[in-house]
């Protein structure tokens, strides 16, 4: 058996050094990210319209809304990294366009703070806001903020483009931004150069009162109407508690301003450690000499023991959210093949299920091992011996995992008996009925529309890892359906055509699938999925996975054949059909960072490749980018010439204190085109898996004996 | 799948509905829970003050009667300080020195010789604690100084230690009826906490005050039954 499993460390040696830090209470360490007391107007750390050098909670999701007369601008930022933030902004500007029309534009800005404040040396930050496109805000900044008090801060950076045209000086022009939304890295940092300057007092708590001198001449505003008659801004902030703040400004001495902010902190979930109830206690054994008959074995011979006890066992695991779905018994050890249903970090599920056992097996069972399935597939297996759980409960989580033992689940059991299924599982029947809101996508011109309406979702599982399931919405009320917009894309309408699938909410189906998976081979993972995909594709889809247990690198490959669905959702389908497929690199650089790469052809017919890094906390809140280029021409792509996004995972456990594995996901795009498009499958592998692989386990250890 | 619950289901647009066949769990929180739990933390709930008001109505020795009738076994009486809640604790298991007891409605909390080793159900529980250094001078009723960790998930998830030096001073020896207790308290830094407790003379902790955590705050605890 020790064959068989193996010990790794390798990957621990991060989440053991992390549990060895002490946290601070009260205690301020010494160099840490200067926070700022508030937002600026593009809802990055800054004054007014102003940078400043600070930082937001590592890992915070703060959407804002800041508006004057005529001009409003909508921001989702994210603190990607404890010093990178990165931001996407939606604005509309009356009289801004072509012709004084209203112009709608799309931003996406990255701030690094490159040093963190420490003794003298005040925080420094670089920055570039509006890297893509038409650039209209389009600028560069280097900044530093120092803390002159607790409650006063100081700003001074220099900025480029926007940020220079007012009061700037030397490095000649320029370079015009890219007309087709690239990247217009050809100016960056290049052209005039202007200095900035602000102040942040925070007056109380609740108060922060803030004034700059700003180097924005707003020259397209001006053009319009606008009267800048003085460089310096004016602004304050309310917060209201850690979620809502409320901003007022006065721009350049003529206009004000109010701002909105939501932030929520991954770090702060209401509660840390659960809200669940209280798992069941260890249950030690007798001593052996104190009761020879229990410690003899003698139960082994008995046909009607195992049972009664899967019974037992399996009657336990349900109420507590989690599927027995087979089990092997022999005189010395066990090993279970579990579902968990209920517990998003899997060591919490495994400290159930190791304690259960502590009450439901024999004397003698001291080996258990704890089989974790994902859709029928055994995905790892955690072995602990009985005599470590009963002397380390409610100990250091470390130490148990320094015993613990996680390797490949193999198909035939560790314990040398054979598996015995539970019978009366399958088939199994689970539907939910539930409201559900759906938004427009941001388009220029267009209104933001939205329905609400019943969705039904069921599933039907004819084995383990044979599942039919589908989800189908009938809308209730909404004004979807009054888009007026057209794709004007002169490639196939593989995405764009969006607004003409929003607009039919009569009994759509969503998708309705039968899906297979298997395990192949060891470290393989296997799934064929068939039928109707997603809403706007369906076809076949197939994909194979190659993920050691204890790997950090994982190849996968998939390709799919899928046909175009009509627009009203129900079963037929529409001319345009292809083969699209990849092959997928996926790796864990630990400290919960993801990074993937796809190369190859998307629902277009172009061959391009797709970049993803993702950030994930141990609590399960995700954050993460992506960008995809492909050989599709940029002009024919549209505004902003590739596809890429920001997607936010929060899991729901993370907002109600109760454990469960739903999440609510999120992607932004700041514009939708037909390149870089792939068909959206359920239970994709790699997602399916690595919670239950080692990286993850690792990481949400400390869930163990809770 | 009757029409009636589907109907039911139906009108009931606000929350959402689910069956189950094979019955797992008590079903995942829905979409109107969640919103609720997230506003809870916005606004502080006045129905959570109502509770809590009409819960001190009773008196903690009603408590303690009615709690003596209706557990077997061993019995805690504990009031959580801030949030002025009085509850009783009825032993659960036992695992060595290391007992667990659970409230009726599933919150538990692991004593170790009397010492509090965690929490659980309490949303910024204690994981664990290592109290041995103490509990040896308290016990034995000494002073002297003992290291003492405690240990909790931090917002992202991950088990935190927080390490302590704590300082052993005896108090006044009373008695009351047929008992007779030392007081011993137990001063932490960096955290500053301080715990006291009433140590018979048979070495066993009867009552205490213990710090559980920076946000839970202190525990009293009163064993009714051993």
């Amino acid at each position: 058996m020790a064959g068989k499993l193996r010990k790794f460390s390798s990957v621990g040696v991060i989440a053991l050094l992390a549990g060895t830090a002490p946290l601070a209470i009260g205690l301020r360490a010494g160099a840490e990210p200067l926070t700022s007391f508030g937002y600026g107007t593009f809802g990055t750390p800054g004054l007014i319209d102003m940078p400043t050098a600070e930082t937001r909670p590592d890992g915070e999701f703060g959407a804002t809304v800041a508006a004057r007369s005529g001009d409003t601008r909508g921001s989702f930022a994210f603190q990607i990294l404890p010093r990178l933030s990165g931001a996407l902004h939606f604005s509309t500007s009356d009289d801004l366009g072509p012709g004084g029309t209203t112009r709608d534009d799309r931003s996406f800005d990255l701030h690094w703070q490159v040093l963190e404040e420490d003794g003298w040396r005040p925080a420094v930050a670089i920055g570039m806001r509006d890297i893509l496109g038409d650039a209209h805000y389009g600028s560069e900044y280097l900044v530093a903020t120092k803390t002159l008090s607790p409650r006063l801060r100081a700003t001074a950076g220099l900025g480029w483009g926007r940020l220079a045209t007012k009061g700037g000086s030397g490095g000649g022009t320029r370079p015009a931004a890219d007309a087709n939304g690239g990247l217009n890295s050809d100016a960056w940092f290049r052209g005039p150069v202007a200095p900035f300057a602000g102040l942040a007092w925070q007056a109380t708590d609740k108060l922060t009162l803030k004034a700059e001198v700003s180097s924005d001449a707003y020259l397209d505003e001006v053009g319009a109407g606008f009267d800048r008659k003085t460089s310096v801004n004016l602004g304050a902030d309310y917060r209201f508690n850690k979620m809502l703040s409320l901003g007022a400004y006065y721009l350049h001495g003529s206009e004000v301003g109010l701002q909105f902010n939501i932030a929520l902190d991954p770090r702060d979930p209401p509660a840390p450690s659960g809200l669940e109830k209280a798992p069941l206690p260890v249950r030690p054994r007798p001593a052996p000499g104190a009761d020879a008959e229990a410690w003899s074995g003698a139960w082994s011979a008995d046909p009607t023991a195992r049972p009664v006890i899967q019974r037992t066992l399996a009657e336990a695991m349900a109420k507590d959210g989690q599927v027995l779905e087979a089990m092997a018994l022999s005189t010395d050890a066990v090993e279970l093949r579990v579902r968990n249903e209920t517990y998003d970090a899997r060591p919490q599920a495994i400290g159930h299920i190791a304690r259960m056992l502590t009450r439901a097996m024999p004397a003698t069972v001291e080996t258990f091992t704890i089989t974790l399935v994902e859709r029928g597939m055994p995905v790892s297996s955690t072995t602990l011996k009985r005599s470590d759980i009963e002397a380390l409960e409610n100990g250091a989580s470390n130490e148990l995992l320094a015993r613990a033992e996680i390797g490949e689940a193999g198909a035939a059991s560790v314990t040398g008996a054979a598996f015995s299924p539970n019978d009366d599982l399958y088939p199994r029947l689970k539907w939910a009925i539930s409201p559900y809101l759906e938004l427009s996508n941001h388009v220029e011109g267009q209104d933001q529309r939205a329905d609400v309406g019943l969705q039904f979702k069921g599933r039907y599982e004819l084995a383990p890892n044979l599942v039919l399931s589908g989800t189908l919405r009938q809308k209730a009320l909404g004004n979807l359906d009054e888009s007026t917009y057209v794709s004007p894309s002169p490639v196939p309408h593989v995405r764009s055509d969006f607004a003409e699938y929003q607009k039919e909410g009569d009994l759509t189906v969503q998708n309705l699938t039968l899906a297979w998976y298997g395990r192949p081979a060891e470290n393989l993972y296997a799934r064929v999925t068939a039928g109707y995909l997603e809403r706007m594709y369906g076809g076949v889809s197939g994909e194979i996975l190659w993920k050691p247990v204890d790997s950090r690198l994982a190849l996968g490959a998939e390709v799919n054949y899928v046909k175009q669905r009509d627009f009203d959702q129900h079963f037929g389908f529409r001319d345009y059909d292809t083969v699209s497929g990849h092959l997928s690199a996926y790796y864990d650089f630990g400290k919960g960072i993801t990074g993937q790469l796809d190369v190859g052809r998307y629902l277009a017919e172009d061959w391009g490749a797709t970049v993803s890094v993702d950030r994930r906390l141990a609590n399960g809140w995700t954050v993460g980018a992506f960008a995809t280029v492909t050989d599709m021409d940029s002009a024919d792509f549209g505004p902003g010439s590739f596809d890429k996004g920001l997607r936010i995972s929060i899991p729901l456990s993370w907002a109600s204190g109760k454990p469960t594995l739903a999440t609510f996901d999120q992607t932004i795009r700041p514009f939708t085109g037909d390149g870089g498009a792939r068909v959206e499958v359920e239970g994709r592998l790699y997602e399916t898996i690595r919670d239950g692989h080692v990286g993850a386990l690792y990481e949400d250890w400390g869930r163990v004996w809770r | 799948m009757r029409p009636l619950p589907l109907l039911l289901c139906a009108a009931l647009l606000a929350s959402a509905c689910s069956r189950d066949s094979a019955e797992i769990g008590g079903g995942s929180p829905s979409a109107g829970g969640v919103v609720k739990a997230t506003v809870s933390k916005v606004l502080p709930s006045r129905e959570a003050k109502a509770q809590a008001e009409a819960a001190q109505a009773v008196t903690p020795e009603q408590i303690a009667a009615a709690a003596l009738q209706s557990i077997k076994g061993p019995v805690l009486l504990a009031t959580l300080e801030a949030a002025g809640a009085t509850t009783v604790f009825g032993q659960q298991g036992r695992n060595g020195a290391m007992r667990s007891y659970a409230t009726p409605d599933n919150r538990g909390l692991v004593l170790r010789d009397g010492m509090l080793a965690a929490t659980r159900g309490f949303g910024r529980d204690l994981m664990s604690s290592e109290t041995e250094e103490s509990a040896a001078l308290i016990l034995a009723r000494e002073e002297g100084t003992a290291r003492r960790v405690q240990r909790y998930l931090d917002g992202s998830g991950t088990e935190r230690p927080v390490p302590m030096t704590c300082e052993i001073r005896r108090g006044e020896t009373v008695t009351q009826g047929p008992i007779t207790a030392t007081q011993m308290i137990e001063l932490c830094a960096p955290v500053d906490a301080q715990n006291s407790y009433l140590v018979n003379e048979a070495g066993q902790i009867v009552a205490s005050r213990q710090w559980i955590g920076p946000k839970l705050g202190y525990l009293s605890l009163q064993v009714l039954r051993d």
